[in-house]
């Protein structure tokens, strides 16, 4: 899977594309409106993460052009700007998704991994992770073949984990993942540990390894081993 | 006091005073003029009696009549010559009457008689009546006159004014429209037009000037702040760290996260009080609670919080995403600053939102409450909350107050004012 980022500040991009191709993602990065335009008229990419304020040019205009010659590149716009006004232009263009700054890497992740799946596969993909097997579109989880009873919330922390296996992701992440800005205080983590519980206690009862596992003071990680 | 009002009553004033000195002058100089006039008269008959005495050595006879009357005395010496005026009674009238009288003495042969000559002095009086009526007529006349030119020619004159103070009242810098020229040849006006151009292009400009700071600083203070949130999502990902890495990692995203929310939140109240929310569509704030509440239902049931709603349609005209807002800050304070096991409870309808709920057991200062940054120092939030609300009514023109009783903490929001 081909990743393009567009993105002004060179230590930002340096950051996504770690943590991209660490998830086995081939990055190219544009650090200006005229490289991303050569970018994106050479090669066709699986997703464009496009920051829209770029130094000498907007970001939007590279949106349009992908648009106008009728691509399938899923693009993610990064803005500073998190406002509705914004993400409402970015979306009517043909942007699949808006990203205010600043963003977990985790939750970049699963963004992308989102687009790949709704452009590239139709959004009927399963995404496979051993035992169990996650249906995107019909939100349902299978541990073999025993389906999982699960709270949206549940759904949503579990596909959040698997999509960034093998990643640490912090409390912080997790809340403003399953609650955006509401949830930000610090003693709102307990929510988290419960929730984490209840999903470790529903996937073993169904047969499942416990692939949950805790960082001390940091927040857990979903591990193959 | 209207400038016209206070205009027409200088007018008054003036008007009054010098028509007053002029009728009181007249009046000084006519009844002068008149006396003088009697004066001659008498001093023709004082000329004929001293005639008629010379020539028939003795004394005319007395006259009554009821303009001029002679009388003569006896008397054994000579009275200075002298005129008078004083008042006797009238028969014909009954009343006492003003005369002018002439007393001088006549010599016949060797006796003297003061002889009195008196003439009735009452023209002088209707004169003064007259000068009076014919001075209140005029006063009057002129006041109507005065009135009605006043109202006409100033209404008139300071038509440009009412053009520019009516472009002023309408003047927002949000919606920034082209002035209509009043087009005056007068030259304070035109000088104040001037003024007010020059002041509006300027104030526009400003305004331009910061909201594009508004952005540019949201912008620039983002990203600094996603490559530090980046950097350490990718930190933690080392498997090497230690316990006290891990805890100085955590205090970081702690840190970062809420200099994220003051960002936000300061660049929303620039963005409220500069109103850059155009667009207000009618919105149910009773869907909007029951959704926020939703949302919020582990922070509430982590609290062990008993949420009671009472709840009828309340449609208002907001910007959806105040409004949204509006709602959650309520809440979100509701909650946040509650005590386990305590209460919520939210009632609202078209005029009225209130929410009250349990919390600490002293009132807050009603007077900072909605202060900037005036925040509990148990309070993990950055002190705006309030201040957003508070700002987000401002802008939609509700009221909004803070009241404790027993205990309890009060929001009230009055909708239609």
């Amino acid at each position: 899977m081909k990743i393009l980022i567009v993105e002004d500040e060179p230590e930002l991009s340096k950051s996504i594309e770690a943590y991209l191709k660490s998830e086995h993602y081939i990055c190219e990065v544009a650090k200006d409106y005229a490289a991303a335009l050569n970018k994106v008229d050479a090669h066709e990419y699986d997703c464009i993460l496009l920051d829209i304020a770029l130094p000498d040019g907007n970001g939007l205009s590279i949106l349009k052009e992908i648009k106008s010659n009728r691509r399938t590149d899923g693009i993610i716009i990064i803005s500073a700007r998190n406002s509705i006004d914004d993400r409402i232009n970015g979306l009517n263009l043909g942007a699949d998704d808006y990203l205010p700054k600043p963003f977990h890497l985790s939750e970049m992740s699963a963004r992308v991994s989102a687009v790949i799946r709704r452009r590239k596969l139709g959004g009927n993909s399963l995404i496979l992770f051993n035992e169990l097997s996650i249906d995107t579109k019909a939100k349902e989880i299978f541990v073999h073949t025993t389906r999982l009873e699960l709270t949206k919330k549940e759904f949503q922390l579990l596909l959040y984990f698997v999509v960034n296996k093998g990643k640490v992701i912090s409390k912080n992440a997790i809340a403003q993942h399953l609650w955006g800005d509401d949830m930000s205080s610090a003693d709102n983590f307990d929510f988290i540990y419960t929730h984490i519980k209840n999903l470790r206690k529903k996937l073993q009862d169904a047969g499942s390894g416990d692939y949950l596992k805790a960082i001390y003071g940091m927040g857990y990680k979903l591990t193959a081993t | 006091m209207k400038l016209e009002a206070k205009y027409q009553r200088a007018t008054f004033v003036a008007v009054l005073f010098v028509l007053l000195l002029t009728a009181t002058s007249y009046y000084i100089l006519i009844y002068n003029a008149l006396i003088n006039q009697l004066d001659e008269s008498l001093k023709v008959e004082e000329q004929e009696i001293t005639n008629f005495v010379n020539v028939n050595k003795y004394l005319p006879e007395e006259s009554h009549f009821s303009d001029q009357q002679i009388d003569f005395d006896s008397t054994d010496k000579i009275v200075s010559r002298k005129f008078i005026s004083s008042k006797i009674y009238s028969k014909e009238e009954k009343e006492l009457e003003l005369i002018r009288q002439l007393i001088f003495t006549v010599k016949v042969k060797d006796a003297y008689y003061i002889a009195t000559v008196s003439k009735p002095q009452s023209e002088t009086e209707d004169l003064l009546i007259l000068i009076l009526l014919n001075t209140a007529g005029v006063i009057l006349f002129l006041f109507v006159v005065l009135f009605i030119a006043n109202r006409i020619f100033i209404k008139k004159l300071w038509q440009p004014f009412y053009i520019m103070l009516h472009q002023m009242k309408e003047f927002n810098l949000a919606r920034p429209g082209k002035l209509a020229m009043v087009g005056t040849k007068i030259e304070e006006f035109t000088a104040l037009e001037e003024a007010w151009t020059n002041l509006t292009k300027k104030i526009n400009k400003d305004y331009e000037t910061l909201k594009s700071f508004v952005d540019n600083a949201s912008h620039e203070m983002q990203t600094p702040l996603a490559i530090v949130n980046s950097k350490l999502d990718l930190l933690i990902q080392d498997s090497h760290l230690t316990k006290d890495n891990v805890l100085h990692l955590q205090s970081m995203y702690d840190a970062i996260n809420k200099l994220t929310r003051l960002n936000q939140s300061l660049l929303l109240l620039a963005k409220i009080e500069y109103d850059q929310f155009p667009g207000k569509q009618e919105v149910d704030l009773n869907e909007l609670i029951k959704q926020r509440l939703i949302g919020l239902e582990e922070l509430i049931q982590g609290r062990k919080l008993q949420v009671t709603t009472n709840l009828s349609a309340m449609k208002v005209l907001m910007h959806p995403q105040l409004a949204d807002m509006l709602v959650s800050n309520l809440l979100i304070n509701a909650i946040r600053h509650n005590i386990p096991g305590g209460n919520i409870y939210i009632e609202g309808n078209e005029e009225h939102f209130s929410i009250q709920n349990t919390g600490e057991a002293n009132e807050l200062n009603r007077h900072t409450v909605f202060n900037r940054f005036q925040k509990h120092s148990q309070s993990d939030g950055v002190g705006l909350g309030l201040a957003i609300v508070k700002q987000i009514c401002e802008t939609h023109h509700f009221l909004v107050i803070y009241a404790f009783n027993n205990g309890i903490h009060h929001f009230e929001l009055t909708l239609k004012t």
